[in-house]
């Protein structure tokens, strides 16, 4: 082995390096949780702050299982609408007759979902965390265009079995996508090639899944990474607690607060990559779901609805809809040439105003304090947001939800509205008014 | 190239590239040229518009739909036939010219307000006019004499025809929505009757080419 390194080394100098790597790997990250806190169960509460690396090890779960699929996946969509494509027999055959091809399916397919989930944790504890505050604004804006990421390729993934679900799901999503003012139809064009869905779409759809996004997320995530290795994680609160060490946050420097990644960080991280692969692969042999009946554009299947990370949107679609609809509000066809107060459109400049928040957050909130309690107002937009995101997310089972709890749509719509005004609210005002009192009490406390 | 000033000193020319100079400018403008370029080739993404198949005579009869659990779904892809439509409120999801999804239905004439219908009958294109869901006649409400969208909760009035505007500007006549967000009434498909068969009249096909 030393001899095989030292050939390796004799060619390629790569000792330096590996000394560098070493170096910041073992001394850049905060050991918060092993020095002030070591009595802690650390790993039961400590799956927020490690929601990042079980990303990190579904979205390796993803490569692998994803290059395996693709071994015989066959991406094509030609063929009478509502009888079985290549893609969709392709994935039948996937599922019945390959060696444990089921299960590699299974796998992808909650991976992703859980991807997603982990995904979501991660965003908001960072967003509450605020660790953007301390000259990491890159690693957000990446860790932002991440996020994103992640939804365009669980978006694209979704269409490639050609069935009922994924085709309705998607034409739903380029039908609003082409109602963006001036730029839609150029965008889904170019996007998806052409303005409604066709053999051309999945063959893009493909390439984006299995050849285009993984470059971009290798360089954008592994960007991410590599700054946190670099710059250190943001440490979590409890720093704040020992002032005595009077270390400023978030430098990264050795000290007292900080030590090795291996072996201190590197066990929550395995443990909790361990655990959600347990769960993925329970999921993934017990649970995994057949592609619905082979897409047929000329039919519009009973129940639709998108992938559950995306029911927000669906349910602010219609939830706009009802309020215009309770307002006896008729907008205008026409506002500076697009219908601009459509509820698609309405629904698009939210969606994409939120996410314009998201990446501008190092920007709009400056200053010193990070901590979660002395930030009333952040902290409280932040419940409201999850709260907002959440009753939407009823609001777009409204019909399920009428059907199944036999209320007529009407009165199911009254009641899941009214939520989705009041309890975000509910839940934001109380957090406000004692997070306030909190910091003013520990001001106070302070001086 | 320099000349000689009067009094033999050497006086600087007013415009003098050197070689060096020549070279970068030479360099730099090859790479913004070839990068410009190589920009246009972009356009290829743009969807190939000329290789759809061509529209010579394309029949016009309507044929049924797809779907299932309706009285129709023992005979998907065949004729639409005028005695199949026996009663008021009966109607069948159709497909019009292999592409265009559309609802036709037998009406009660005396109800019907600013339209006429042909033999009793009258058509819509089924694509909701909101993100083009194809809308259903009576199948999910079987009471109410609408055409509705499940995607979204779009209803619309066949009994009620208005006149509407497309983006594009055209004018045309529709079923009013009554319901929900579907921004433009659902287009009427004028038909006719041909030999006991229903077909659809191919004027303004551009005009049902909303969902692209």
């Amino acid at each position: 082995m030393k001899k095989l390194y030292e050939w390796f080394d004799g060619r390629f100098n790569i000792s330096p390096l590996i000394a560098e790597a070493q170096r910041s790997v073992n001394f850049a990250l905060p050991s918060t949780i092993t020095r002030q806190n070591r009595s802690k169960i650390f790993w039961l509460g400590y799956p927020y702050y490690y929601a990042g690396s079980i990303v990190a090890f579904l979205a390796i779960l993803q490569g692998i299982t994803g290059l395996l699929l693709a071994f015989h996946y066959v991406p094509s969509a030609v063929g009478d609408p509502g009888t079985p494509t290549q893609a969709y027999t392709s994935v039948q055959n996937i599922m019945k007759f390959i060696p444990l091809g089921a299960l590699i399916r299974g796998i992808h397919q909650w991976g992703a979902n859980l991807l997603v989930a982990a995904l979501a944790i991660h965003a908001f504890w960072a967003f509450f965390r605020s660790p953007y505050r301390v000259g990491r604004e890159i690693s957000w804006l990446l860790g932002a265009v991440s996020l994103g990421l992640a939804l365009a390729y669980s978006f694209s993934g979704y269409l490639l079995p050609w069935d009922q679900l994924g085709y309705w799901a998607a034409t739903i999503s380029v039908q609003i996508m082409r109602s963006i003012p001036a730029l839609g139809d150029l965008i889904a064009q170019i996007l998806l090639g052409g303005t409604s869905l066709s053999a051309a779409t999945l063959a893009r759809m493909y390439f984006y899944h299995v050849s285009l996004l993984p470059v971009v997320a290798l360089v954008l995530v592994g960007a991410h990474i590599v700054l946190v290795v670099l710059q250190g994680v943001s440490e979590p609160e409890e720093v704040w607690k020992t002032e005595k060490t009077g270390q400023k946050p978030g430098q990264g420097q050795a000290g007292p607060l900080f030590g090795p990644f291996i072996p201190h960080q590197i066990i929550p991280v395995l443990i909790l990559s361990l655990i959600t692969l347990g769960i993925v692969l329970l999921l993934g042999a017990y649970a995994v779901q057949m592609p619905g009946d082979p897409a047929n554009k000329f039919l519009t299947p009973q129940f639709i609805a998108p992938e559950w990370y995306f029911l927000w949107a669906y349910g602010l679609l219609k939830w706009v809809g009802w309020l215009y609809e309770i307002a006896h509000f008729v907008p205008p066809a026409m506002v500076f040439g697009v219908d601009l107060l459509s509820a698609k459109v309405v629904g698009i400049l939210v969606a994409a105003t939120m996410f314009l928040v998201l990446v501008l957050m190092p920007v709009i909130d400056r200053g010193d304090e990070v901590r979660v309690l002395r930030r009333p107002l952040k902290t409280t937009i932040g419940v409201w947001a999850i709260g907002l995101l959440s009753t939407l997310t009823l609001y777009a089972l409204n019909e399920i939800l009428s059907s199944i709890l036999s209320i007529p749509i009407g009165t199911m719509n009254v009641v899941l509205g009214s939520i989705v005004i009041v309890a975000p609210l509910a839940a934001a005002v109380p957090v406000y008014a004692l997070l306030r009192r909190h910091a003013a009490k520990a001001t106070t406390q302070e001086a | 190239m320099t000349e000689k000033a009067a009094d033999g000193s050497e006086k600087k020319p007013r415009c003098r590239i050197d070689r060096r100079q020549f070279v970068q400018t030479i360099v730099s403008l090859g790479i913004v040229g070839t990068v410009v370029s190589f920009m246009s080739l972009l356009m290829s993404l743009l969807p190939n518009t000329g290789a759809g198949e061509e529209e010579g005579e394309v029949d016009n009869v309507l044929k049924y739909g797809p779907e299932k659990g309706t009285w129709y779904s023992d005979r998907p892809g065949t004729e639409v036939k005028l005695e199949d439509f026996d009663q008021i409120g009966k109607g069948a999801g159709v497909l019009w010219r292999k592409r265009i999804p559309a609802i036709v239905m037998r009406v009660d004439e005396s109800k019907l307000r600013d339209a006429t219908a042909t033999n009793g009958l009258i058509a819509f294109a089924a694509a909701c006019t909101h993100l083009c869901c194809i809308s259903t006649w009576r199948l999910d409400r079987p009471n109410e004499d609408i055409l509705w969208c499940r995607c979204h909760d779009g209803a619309f009035d066949p009994y009620n025809i208005v006149k509407d505007v497309m983006p594009n500007g055209t004018e045309y006549l529709g079923a009013k929505v009554i319901a929900g967000p579907p921004p433009r009434a659902a287009p009427i498909i004028p038909i006719e009757i041909k030999d006991g068969k229903v077909a659809g009249v191919a004027k303004d096909l551009g005009l049902y080419d909303y969902c692209g």
